[in-house]
């Protein structure tokens, strides 16, 4: 019994603490805490005005329409909505009476500052959360297909793979679909079992293979998790 | 409320007033039914029984825009009027117009896996649209 452990021990170098009553605080670091990455680097207003125009590249939004779905007030968001201007992050352009603005691409930045609003506030960060209050118990879950290969436009579905048990596609579209109109596009859940997405790996699919092998934003757990 | 939404929806174009018509309306319930019951047929594969259920759920949506006076070609128009012609929560229609993005995804872009969850909460779909139908016909048509 004692060889056991102590082999453990040193395979795996965890320190093992005997369990007296002692209150160990846990004060390793916490990747997925909600917005941690992000609420870093920027406010609240920031992350959803930038979550907003740089997760939907591809299309323009008007002040009111910012204010609503970001649902933070009409003064915090239009006095980002100057600074971002002025700095030429994003542009504005009048239609009618009304100013439309779209993030710009021909900022030397665009492609990081959208990678950063995909990876945290504009997408995952949203998805993740929806994802909480989801049933059942899941394993990892990831986006893949266009918005995680870069390849997406204004009309791309966020293709989100769940894995899991006890889950339910009733579930998963139901709180999917609260967060759809902050993320303007649909949201497309696949879910799979541990065991079923091993046999359709086992059968060979070729849907499965090619998802695997493409890039991955991960939501829930780390490429290790993968089988 | 109701009939207000589907109003909306005809002057923005996606729904069309057509006056209901009761062949239609009984061969529509009469061929989802037949199709519901081959769906639930466990010897049939997982494509064929998407389908059947997929389009049973497709028909018996229509027969309850139809029943009210409107029609649209759009199938995600016509999911989405079930909680305006039935009565049915949300989460029916959500499921219904996922498995409207699968099946184009299937027969378009080549992306076919249908998965047994999908196929059975599909079929349960079709099944409460179907109960729903069949308590109209109770309550006499309109």
């Amino acid at each position: 019994m004692r060889t056991t452990s102590a082999r453990r021990c040193r395979r795996t170098s965890t320190l093992i603490i005997p369990n007296l009553g002692i209150i160990v605080p846990n004060m390793g670091m916490m990747p997925q805490q909600q917005g941690g990455l992000a609420s870093a680097l920027f406010s609240k207003t920031q992350r959803r005005v930038l979550g907003l125009l740089f997760g939907n590249a591809e299309r323009s939004y008007y002040a009111n329409e910012i204010v609503r779905l970001a649902g933070v007030g009409i003064g915090t968001v239009q006095r980002e909505l100057n600074k971002l201007a002025a700095a030429g992050l994003i542009t504005v352009r009048k239609v009618g009476n009304q100013k439309h603005y779209q993030a710009n691409h021909e900022s030397p930045i665009f492609t990081e500052l959208q990678g950063i609003a995909l990876k945290t506030f504009g997408i995952a960060d949203v998805i993740r959360e929806a994802l909480a209050t989801l049933g059942g118990d899941v394993h990892y879950a990831f986006i893949y297909g266009s918005i995680a290969t870069g390849a997406d436009t204004a009309r791309s579905d966020i293709d989100v793979m769940i894995v899991g048990t006890g889950l339910s596609y009733g579930d998963a579209v139901g709180v999917l679909g609260e967060v759809e109109p902050r993320l303007g596009r649909p949201v497309n859940p696949t879910l799979y079992s541990p065991s079923e997405l091993r046999r359709k790996l086992a059968d060979d699919s070729a849907f499965l293979k090619r998802l695997l092998a493409q890039p991955k934003i991960f939501l829930i757990g780390t490429e290790d998790d993968l089988p | 409320m109701t009939s207000r939404n589907l109003e909306n929806l005809v002057k923005t174009g996606n729904l069309q007033a057509e006056p209901f018509d009761l062949n239609e309306f009984n061969s529509l319930v009469r061929s989802a039914d037949a199709r519901l019951a081959d769906a639930r047929n466990t010897e049939l594969s997982i494509e064929s029984r998407f389908d059947l259920a997929y389009n049973a759920a497709h028909a018996l949506s229509l027969a309850a825009l139809r029943r009210l006076g409107y029609r649209s070609k759009n199938r995600y128009t016509v999911f989405q009027c079930i909680p305006h012609t039935l009565g049915i929560g949300p989460e029916i229609w959500r499921v219904l117009a996922l498995c409207h993005e699968r099946r184009n995804r299937a027969e378009y872009e080549g992306h076919i896996d249908f998965d047994e969850q999908l196929v059975n909460e599909c079929l349960a779909a079709a099944e409460a649209l179907s109960a729903a139908i069949h308590e109209l016909d109770d309550a006499g048509k309109p």
